[in-house]
């Protein structure tokens, strides 16, 4: 009776997630070819390239869930990741380095969220503007050279590990996941997000803060990618101004995929990272198939309009069953 | 009667039922050739159903359209307009980019011989009702009054024999309608129909044939004009007495409550009046007097030009709704689907979205609370839903207009305003709705109730106040006095 009936609700969420579904496939699918593909270093590998765009998610799944978006993540990274290199090059201490490149993602995304929230701009093509203008940044700061860190110490962060071989990188995204998991279903704060995504005005009639919540929502996801352009910097031991050139459509694209819609107060923390997996689970897929990277951006490309498609069309369908 | 073969469209017995409403009921309509046809009645009485039926927007349960001697069993807009029928709303049908002569033959440049023979013809047209916009502007850079030349020239490039017009007057300046007076009087002179459906009585006199007075879906009277007075006319929009479709009314006018003070905005000018304790307030007016922008202007909800509130004996300042809710305000509004729930959400979600932070404890979400608050306001109100968990998308309109009642009843707010709450849903639904509110001012609470049903503002208020063109034009107590004299002050 109930290895039935939670058989039918798991057949119901796959059907409902078409990530879900995508990744098993591949799963499946990389049965029948003899690779690396199952083996317990390259999973590792799999979460550990998760989790720079992970992160990102996380972040970004807030602007999206308050009905709108943030491409300016990329630019953020990057920039992030030069200004702590730079400074700590500089002599300044790792701690403050990156607490200024935190900052700096911090006032990125209220200069976003104030002319989205305020001045009443398309998000997506302000934020698209603003990635351009931090890269310009990034570039002149760096003279479009890739610059190493030289303190040594810089590169632990992100380049430890723990309990023998797992990369502490998984243990930041785990941690961020569920601090945003928590928030997103536990507090006001979160609830406040989905209403308003839902509907801005019956949000706002029901006396909850808009203004003062879809401003943090960028606020919050400027701050996740400065983050995560830290760790990437640290990871590599340097910064440059080619970090996070597609980082944020394809952040914002397996966001959606994950089943956070960009027309607000849907999904959630969960989703975005099962989005995430998908778009990374491919690539990899890809890699231990020896398949060339123009292939790849091609066979990447289909995958992600296939998997919208569907879903639009699915869900077309019931709402005229509906 | 002897006209009879000079129709240009005979409706007969047309039914239309939308759930919950009927619509129109068994309506028949007889327009000649060459008249102008007026169409009056209040809002919600079947007018613009009817209209749309005849355009082909909506289908006929019953009843049979004979338009220029042809049975029209079942059209579509464009097929309307191909047969020579069309229509031109309050709100404008054209493409604010192009030019005039593109919006009049919209869609149909190849059989007028491409752009050249398009602007040739619109500019024929536009000579042959004196009208001297050139075809090669744009429209958004027009006035409302050349854009209605537009729409009426469109009309004519159909070779419409029967033109409908709702409210064509609702933007226009008074010099602008003499014009448009001008435009009605030549087209009837040419053999075309007009239908000319409007609040504003005065035009009715002015340019109308034959008036026809609907009421809830129904024919009540058809007369030519020089048969009728403004007082009848009003006294038949109006005249219905149905008892028992109302709970008693409510007295418990205490204390002042609410002040509202010097308040202007774009729209509205002057206003100023009072609150009490337990008493139901209603703010009667036409569609786009300024009844909702006044209510939004007091909750938050718009930018004004100045406003003094005085809750209480003490002035307050009310910026933002948030701000209202702290006073203890609340507002169910107008347009349920858009304003008033997220209809994705949960009947749960929908109902404790007010209160949330008042459960939160640092933050935190209660979900015990919110089950039981959830719990609270469905057994309360009696909403039909089978769970909290369902999507307030599936619940009907009463119950989803419960929802939003519940919302804010869970917050005990003193002052409680609805605008439109009974607009879409059945009678019985709306009777609890009403029983509700006599149970808010009981419990010393407050209502200001905006609607366009004109007998059960009547009905429910203690006191009423007329709005018009965004002014307070007078103050009644409907125990005291009649109907027909309220809805004549808010006419103007």
């Amino acid at each position: 009776m109930s290895t039935k009936s939670v058989l039918i609700k798991t057949k119901k969420i796959l059907l409902k997630q078409k990530a879900v579904l995508a990744i098993l496939a591949m799963i499946v699918l990389m049965l029948f070819f003899d690779t690396q593909f199952f083996t317990v270093y390259n999973w590792l590998n799999i979460f550990r390239s998760v989790t720079v765009q992970g992160i990102i998610a996380m972040g970004v799944t807030m602007t999206v869930l308050c009905a709108a978006c943030d491409l300016s993540v990329g630019g953020t990274m990057c920039l992030s990741g030069v200004i702590a290199v730079l400074m700590i090059n500089f002599g300044v201490p790792i701690p403050i380095a990156c607490l200024c490149a935190l900052l700096s993602g911090a006032l990125v995304g209220a200069v976003n969220g104030f002319l989205v929230v305020h001045q009443r701009t398309e998000p997506f093509i302000i934020t698209l503007g603003m990635g351009t203008l931090l890269k310009g940044i990034s570039q002149l700061l760096t003279d479009a050279h890739p610059i190493a860190c030289t303190n040594m110490s810089f590169m632990q962060i992100a380049n430890t590990k723990i309990l023998g071989q797992i990369p502490i990188l998984i243990l930041y995204m785990l941690v961020i996941f569920l601090l945003f998991f928590w928030i997103l279903r536990f507090t006001n704060y979160g609830r406040n997000c989905y209403a308003i995504g839902g509907n801005y005005e019956v949000a706002k009639y029901s006396g909850i803060n808009t203004l003062a919540i879809k401003w943090s929502a960028f606020i919050i996801s400027g701050a996740m990618a400065a983050l995560a352009g830290i760790l990437l910097s640290s990871r590599m031991n340097s910064a440059s101004s080619v970090y996070g050139d597609n980082t944020g459509m394809l952040v914002n694209c397996g966001v959606v995929i994950g089943g956070t819609s960009f027309a607000g107060g849907v999904g959630g923390a969960a989703e975005s990272f099962i989005g995430i997996f998908v778009l990374q689970l491919m690539t990899n897929c890809m890699d231990c198939l020896g398949i060339g990277s123009y292939v790849q951006e091609l066979l990447q490309g289909i995958i992600i309009v296939l998997i919208l498609g569907f879903d639009c069309y699915s869900r077309l369908k019931k709402r005229e069953h509906a | 009667m002897e006209q009879k073969k000079d129709l240009i469209l005979k409706v007969s017995g047309v039914t239309k039922r939308f759930p919950g409403v009927l619509a129109l009921n068994n309506v028949s309509l007889e327009i000649p050739k060459g008249v102008v046809y007026g169409i009056v009645g209040e809002n919600g009485a079947g007018k613009s159903t009817l209209m749309k039926i005849l355009s082909g927007v909506y289908e006929k349960d019953a009843g049979t359209i004979e338009f220029d001697g042809e049975i029209i069993e079942h059209t579509t807009p464009i097929q309307a307009l191909r047969r020579g029928l069309s229509i031109i709303y309050q709100e404008f049908n054209l493409v604010n980019t192009m030019t005039v002569g593109e919006n009049i033959f919209l869609g149909r440049f190849s059989e007028n011989g491409g752009m050249k023979g398009t602007h040739q013809k619109a500019r024929e047209l536009l000579d042959s009702i004196g009208s001297k916009i050139d075809t090669y502007s744009l429209v958004g850079d027009l006035s409302a009054s050349e854009m209605q030349m537009v729409e009426i020239t469109k009309a004519l490039s159909f070779h419409s024999k029967l033109i409908i017009m709702d409210e064509p007057s609702s933007s226009l300046t008074a010099e602008e309608l003499k014009k448009l007076g001008d435009i009605i009087v030549q087209l009837r002179g040419q053999g075309i129909s007009i239908i000319y459906i409007s609040h504003k009585l005065d035009e009715i006199f002015e340019y109308c044939n034959i008036v026809t007075i609907m009421r809830d879906g129904c024919v009540i009277d058809t007369k030519s004009i020089e048969e009728l007075t403004r007082s009848d006319m009003i006294a038949k929009m109006v005249g219905r007495t149905i008892e028992n479709e109302y709970p008693p009314r409510a007295h418990f006018a205490g204390e002042p409550l609410l002040e509202v003070r010097n308040l202007n905005t774009s729209k509205l000018h002057n206003i100023n009046f009072t609150l009490h304790k337990g008493e139901i307030l209603g703010l009667v007016g036409l569609v786009g007097a300024g009844r909702t922008e006044i209510i939004r202007a007091i909750y938050g909800a718009d930018k004004v030009k100045s406003k003094e509130l005085i809750m209480e004996g003490k002035p307050v300042t009310v910026n933002t709704p948030r701000d209202a809710k702290a006073l203890g305000m609340g507002l169910v509004p107008e347009d349920r689907k858009q304003q008033g729930l997220i209809l994705r959400f949960s009947v749960g979600d929908n109902i404790t979205m007010a209160a949330l932070s008042r459960i939160a404890k640092r933050g935190i979400l209660n979900r015990r609370k919110e089950r039981e608050i959830a719990k609270r306001q469905i057994e309360n109100l009696s909403i039909k839903t089978p769970g909290a968990a369902t999507k307030v998308l599936n619940l009907s309109g009463g119950n989803q207009q419960k929802c939003i009642v519940g919302r804010w009843l869970e917050l005990d707010p003193k002052i409680l305003i609805l605008d439109e709450p009974t607009r879409g849903i059945d009678v019985g639904a709306k009777y609890e709705i009403y029983v509700l509110m006599n149970k808010i001012v009981e419990q010393g609470g407050a209502i200001i109730m905006i609607s366009s049903e004109l007998p059960e503002v009547l009905s429910m208020s203690n006191r009423v106040l007329t709005i018009c063109d965004g002014r307070i034009t007078g103050e009644f107590s409907p125990e005291e006095v009649d109907a027909s004299v309220i809805m004549d002050k808010a006419i103007g």
